[in-house]
């Protein structure tokens, strides 16, 4: 309470000579603060103090089994650097963003594009297509692993149908990732979807007669105007998707708990079992900021690449 | 040509429609059918792939009353948190929205781009020290574990700040000319001109709640107080092979949210966007 008041005593000495605007203002400082006060509290209690503890745990060796707490400096960086797990647990965390991405976004795109006219079905269709980003990670995760299953899931049915060779994809650990991949896309799209359609309303209809008119192609008219007007939508949609596939962990918890072999083991999977299997808290603590290290520096590029494209 | 191209975009649609619905409608078949039924018309391409043969509701039946996997229980104790975080999200939230769009106070613009930074800070930085946070206030396996951490929502605060800034300060004087305090005027003004906002808020917290595993998973141990993402994702982990009643569980718990999402669907697709805003 120490800052409301001190706020109110600020606001008294330095408010203008003026009597009663002052003491109204004062007034509304102090609500302001009541108001304020609860989000307050929460934000500094579990987002601030929690980072700033985060960051002086990562310098510690933090057992909470053996109830073991020293300060060891660098030491679980430097181990970290060297740990085979962690950097497997990285590339296939990069294997997935780097997948994903790309066709995540252009299907996104593709969705927006075909319900963007309004026809009679299109709201149909929007609400299907959205579906998937309801359903929750854990149940998505459950199903997909019967569609995955060899004897009797439909993805091998299907396949078999094209005359095709069946698999099961998740007990492979070369065709893992790829189930994985695709469950993450089929929850995912939607959600981009919804975002590129808002982008897509923004772009003024006029400027698709004016070049229908001067007799550009649809082709001309989508490189030319939807894609760079659409830029900061796009510029928006990349960076989120860069940012949830690198730190994807829900879906690989439920669908393959990192298997099979460790294949499919990512890197904030490999957090939770440092921090709370092995209750290797500095440890896990400091894999999680050269994490967010790595995840803020791609973002900080990625928007730099847009920026550029803009002009 | 042009009829052409557009029985082509048609079908595109539809298979693309088909495939986002399909596992869907398979956990829904396969939750009414035997557990032999899921195997025996898998091996090629029929009907009753999808169309069970002899319908039961053993499967419901079974998960719901277990006493291993009491799946209803689950249920009521996920409806009992996702609901208090909901109702409290809105309160704290919409409470420094209205502050930080209407009232005028020192420090405003820099404790409101503090809570806009948290923004980035990830949850999983923050993961082993909130861990330890809940161990010190000894709210392990209590729901405050689930509450009070996830009563703030800084997008709420984004979101409810722009509607609210567009209420016209007239009425905000007026209400103060006529002697109304500013709690009552927040109360019997403001909050009432920001219903759909509010909505979207309260969906968009909601089912995020419901969706919560990682967290429930690492503060909760007692079974009985679990949430339903973790005993579902344990129980097809545990009874790995009885998939009928897995399919069964997954229903349940999937059907009543889609239902809600489908009647409240423009709110919940209004705060995406909204987020989308904000890049």
């Amino acid at each position: 309470m120490t800052s409301v008041t001190a706020a109110a005593e600020s606001a008294s000495k330095t408010a203008p000579s003026s009597k009663k605007p002052r003491r109204f203002l004062r007034g509304e400082e102090i609500t302001a603060w009541w108001f304020v006060l609860p989000s307050f509290a929460l934000l500094l209690i579990f987002v601030f103090y929690p980072m700033l503890q985060a960051f002086v745990i990562s310098f510690q060796n933090y057992n909470l089994v053996g109830s073991t707490r020293s300060f060891i400096g660098l030491d679980n960086y430097k181990s970290l650097m060297t740990d085979r797990d962690f950097l497997a647990s990285l590339r296939h965390s990069f294997h997935f963003a780097i997948v994903v991405i790309p066709i995540q976004t252009a299907i996104s795109l593709g969705l927006a594009l075909l319900i963007q006219k309004k026809f009679k079905l299109t709201g149909l269709f929007r609400t299907l297509y959205f579906i998937p980003v309801v359903i929750s990670t854990a149940v998505a995760a459950t199903v997909f692993k019967l569609i995955y299953n060899k004897e009797f899931g439909i993805l091998n049915n299907v396949l078999k149908t094209l005359h095709l060779p069946t698999t099961n994809f998740l007990s492979n650990p070369d065709t893992a990732m790829n189930g994985v991949i695709m469950l993450g896309i089929w929850k995912g799209v939607g959600f981009f979807m919804i975002i590129f359609l808002a982008g897509l309303n923004n772009i003024p209809q006029d400027l698709y007669e004016a070049a229908r008119v001067d007799g550009a192609t649809k082709i001309q008219q989508f490189f030319r105007i939807t894609l760079p007007l659409l830029n900061r939508t796009t510029a928006f949609v990349v960076i989120m998707t860069t940012i949830d596939a690198i730190k994807l962990s829900g879906l690989v918890f439920v669908l393959t708990s990192g298997g099979p072999n460790g294949a499919t083991e990512t890197a904030v999977y490999y957090i939770y079992k440092m921090a709370f299997q092995q209750m290797q808290m500095g440890y896990g603590t400091a894999a999680a900021f050269i994490l967010f290290a790595i995840v803020l520096a791609i973002s900080l590029v990625q928007m730099r690449l847009f920026r550029n494209a803009e002009h | 040509m042009n009829r052409f191209a557009s029985i082509a975009k048609y079908t595109v649609m539809t298979v693309l429609a088909v495939i986002s619905i399909i596992p869907i409608l398979w956990m829904i078949s396969g939750s009414l059918r035997p557990y032999e039924e899921l195997f025996k018309y898998s091996s090629s391409l029929n009907i009753h792939l999808f169309v069970p043969v002899q319908p039961t509701l053993a499967n419901f039946k079974e998960v719901i009353f277990s006493e291993g996997n009491p799946f209803l229980r689950y249920i009521a104790n996920t409806l009992f948190v996702a609901g208090i975080v909901t109702l409290l999200v809105l309160l704290v939230n919409s409470m420094s929205a209205f502050a930080f769009a209407k009232l005028r106070f020192r420090g405003k613009a820099i404790v409101f781009a503090l809570f806009m930074s948290a923004m980035i800070i990830p949850g999983e930085v923050t993961l082993v020290p909130n861990y330890l946070l809940m161990n010190y206030f000894g709210w392990l396996n209590s729901y405050k574990a689930l509450v009070i951490p996830s009563m703030l929502s800084v997008f709420g605060i984004f979101l409810l700040r722009q509607f609210f800034a567009e209420i016209p300060d007239e009425i905000l004087e007026a209400a103060k000319i006529d002697g109304a305090s500013m709690t009552r005027t927040f109360s019997s003004i403001v909050l009432p001109a920001a219903v759909p906002p509010m909505i979207t808020l309260a969906l968009m917290t909601f089912l995020g709640n419901w969706d919560s595993y990682l967290w429930p998973l690492i503060v909760i141990n007692d079974e009985k107080k679990q949430m339903i993402q973790v005993a579902i994702a344990t129980f097809s982990s545990v009874e790995g092979t009885d998939w009928s009643k897995i399919l069964a569980a997954s229903t349940i718990s999937t059907v009543p949210i889609l239902i809600l999402f489908l009647f409240l669907q423009r709110y919940y697709i209004q705060g995406i966007t909204m987020s989308g805003v904000k890049g």
